[in-house]
């Protein structure tokens, strides 16, 4: 249990990433989400099945999450509409993307090569085997959080963070606000895209329904990573995102252990966020979140 | 060391001579449902029935682990580990997204998943195109009886040459079944005329714009679409077309009458080819099965509305339905 715990915690754990730029540092409440992670997979799915190694095309499902956040952060910035409703329109309208690139509501993996199940996989010695999935799952989600860490510490990442938190320090230090959003939001949607081109690829298929309460599930992660672990100053708050998002996914795996109806889980997850939220605004607020 | 040993052997001997007096074991059923459903859950009943009639009983010799998903792919495939994980005695999964889930996750640990409701085996890759099966994976299918409703439409409107479907682009179900109709209409003197929509407030809108050119409309087992059916209905009667259905509860919410399948006998089918597994069969060697007879629903009053009679050779066979 504890590996498959581990194997869907990390995977969501990218999502989780990409929630924490546009939650917690941009401010801004991305819906774009819920289709961006069911895009990646298309993107990954359709490749993988036209022959294309699985690994790249990862990068291609990147790309395309770029591209949505783009048009969420183009929608925002240049057509002045407001952050809820650009990313709700985006969504709408990548839904029928989605669909389209797919060629249809479910495309299976089950009959060539996936990222976690090739001649490289296979090749790996019996005592390893079992761990095979989660390895490179573990090698995929770290790539991502030291980029994420790298690019945060330049000075794009100080302008992010700045634009989130203090939005006249980005004017004045001579840059467009704008922008710096827009790039958030690009690589917050790419993050989010490759987690659910790994997830594809995991569960080997696509599904057109996979992104409903993605939105959602990284949130949580978000919130119940930040809040745990806030009053730990050397923590990154994405290696917190990550965490978070194994414990929600253990939290999921231990009610669905426990017998509870999985009719109730999301209502047992807004339950769960509301608690986190109210207790962590007992404790002292700090100032600023060490990112 | 040696008394490890011992214990280690004294134990596998034990377990071997469970396998072997197989009578008094207890079989644990871990069952994966997509979404709540009325016919998915009569898919569950009739796996309960069918296994029961082999002589696996619950409460008995047989414990069922149930969970649903709710339409919830990301649930779905922690439901198909939980039941790995737990290393259950076989895996019934119900519509397709669980059955994909159950297999990716049992594949590697041999644990043999039953499906059910799965329209298109092949096309979800749990069935190879010669038959063959990918791994312990094997089941039965709800495709639709598209060739009997044919004859059916033929005999009740003579004079009809095009049929209209509505369909949802994002259910995969419904692209399968439109498929086998646009092949098969041809050899009944018909055209398919499809109209997509992607929700239910969609269905007003396409009705309108495809009732006039069609002779009548008939269902597939599109879930948006069932679900708006009485919308569907009300738009029909007042373009004086009618509606044919694609099982019986339709044809009790006023469809004039279906060629149906019956998803508790697809589920007691079901439960059959589970029982050939719990009793040592592999899976990857029994063929996916199809229901074997549809069943005709027939509805006088929606009939009667229309002026439409049934010929008395269909009439024999056919089962009356009224509103509940």
């Amino acid at each position: 249990m504890l590996l498959s715990i581990l194997e869907q915690g990390l995977i969501y754990g990218i999502l989780a990433l990409g929630l924490l730029i546009t939650y917690r540092i941009l401010d801004f409440p991305d819906l774009t989400v819920d289709s961006s992670f069911p895009l990646g997979a298309a993107v990954s799915a359709v490749l993988t099945v036209r022959g294309m190694a699985p690994v790249w095309t990862l990068f291609f499902a990147v790309l395309a999450g770029c591209l949505a956040g783009l048009i969420t952060g183009l929608i925002h910035v240049k057509c002045h509409v407001r952050d809820l409703l650009s990313g709700i329109i985006t969504m709408t309208g990548l839904y029928s993307i989605n669909l389209n690139i797919a060629g249809k509501a479910n495309v299976p993996l089950f009959g060539g090569d996936t990222l976690f199940k090739n001649p490289f996989t296979r090749a790996f010695p019996a005592f390893l085997a079992p761990y095979a999935t989660l390895l490179i799952i573990l090698v995929i989600t770290l790539i991502a959080k030291l980029l994420l860490d790298w690019f945060l510490s330049t000075k794009a990442g100080f302008l992010l963070r700045a634009a989130g938190d203090n939005p006249s320090v980005v004017t004045t230090l001579a840059q467009d606000q704008g922008r710096v959003k827009i790039l958030g939001l690009m690589i917050a949607n790419a993050l989010v895209a490759l987690s659910g081109a790994v997830m594809c690829q995991q569960q080997r298929y696509f599904d057109i329904s996979m992104g409903t309460g993605a939105m959602v599930i990284g949130l949580a992660s978000v919130i119940i990573g930040t809040n745990i672990f806030r009053s730990l100053r050397f923590m990154r708050s994405t290696t917190m995102a990550l965490i978070g998002s194994v414990l929600y996914k253990a939290s999921v795996a231990i009610a669905l252990q426990l017998g509870l109806d999985a009719s109730f889980m999301k209502l047992i997850t807004a339950v769960l966020f509301l608690i986190i939220l109210v207790i962590s605004q007992f404790r002292p607020k700090k100032v600023r979140l060490h990112v | 060391m040696k008394k490890i040993f011992a214990a280690l052997l004294a134990l596998t001997l034990m377990l071997s001579m469970t396998s072997v007096f197989a009578e008094g074991k207890t079989y644990t059923i871990g069952v994966s449902q997509f979404a709540v459903h009325g016919s998915l859950d009569n898919c569950f009943e009739g796996f309960k029935l069918g296994l029961a009639e082999e002589g696996f009983v619950e409460g008995e010799n047989v414990v069922f682990d149930f969970e649903n998903s709710n339409a919830d792919t990301g649930i779905a495939a922690q439901i198909a580990d939980k039941f790995v994980n737990a290393n259950v005695d076989l895996i019934c999964a119900i519509a397709t997204p669980s059955a994909m889930s159950a297999f990716n996750a049992a594949q590697d640990r041999n644990i043999p998943v039953i499906y059910t409701a799965v329209s298109d085996p092949v096309a979800a890759q749990l069935a190879g195109t010669d038959g063959t099966n990918p791994g312990e994976v094997t089941g039965t299918s709800d495709a639709l009886p598209v060739e009997a409703q044919l004859r059916l439409i033929r005999a009740l409107q003579p004079e009809a040459t095009k049929i209209g479907i509505l369909h949802t682009t994002s259910e995969t179900n419904s692209d399968s079944s439109l498929e086998t109709y646009r092949q098969l209409a041809p050899n009944y003197g018909f055209e398919i005329i499809d109209k997509g929509i992607s929700t239910g407030a969609d269905i007003p809108l396409a009705l309108e714009a495809l009732l006039p050119l069609v002779d009548c409309t008939t269902n597939l087992t599109d879930n948006t679409v069932v679900q708006s059916l009485p919308v569907v209905l009300e738009l029909s009667a007042v373009a004086g077309k009618p509606v044919y259905g694609s099982e019986i509860e339709q044809v009790k919410l006023g469809c004039i009458a279906s060629e149906g399948i019956e998803y508790v006998e697809l589920g007691r089918q079901t439960g059959h080819i589970a029982a050939r597994v719990l009793r040592g069969e592999s899976a990857a060697t029994i063929p996916f099965e199809l229901i074997e007879n549809s069943l005709l629903y027939i509805n006088e009053e929606a009939l009667a509305q229309f002026g439409i009679t049934v010929p008395e050779e269909l009439l024999a066979r056919a089962i009356t339905v009224t509103a509940d």
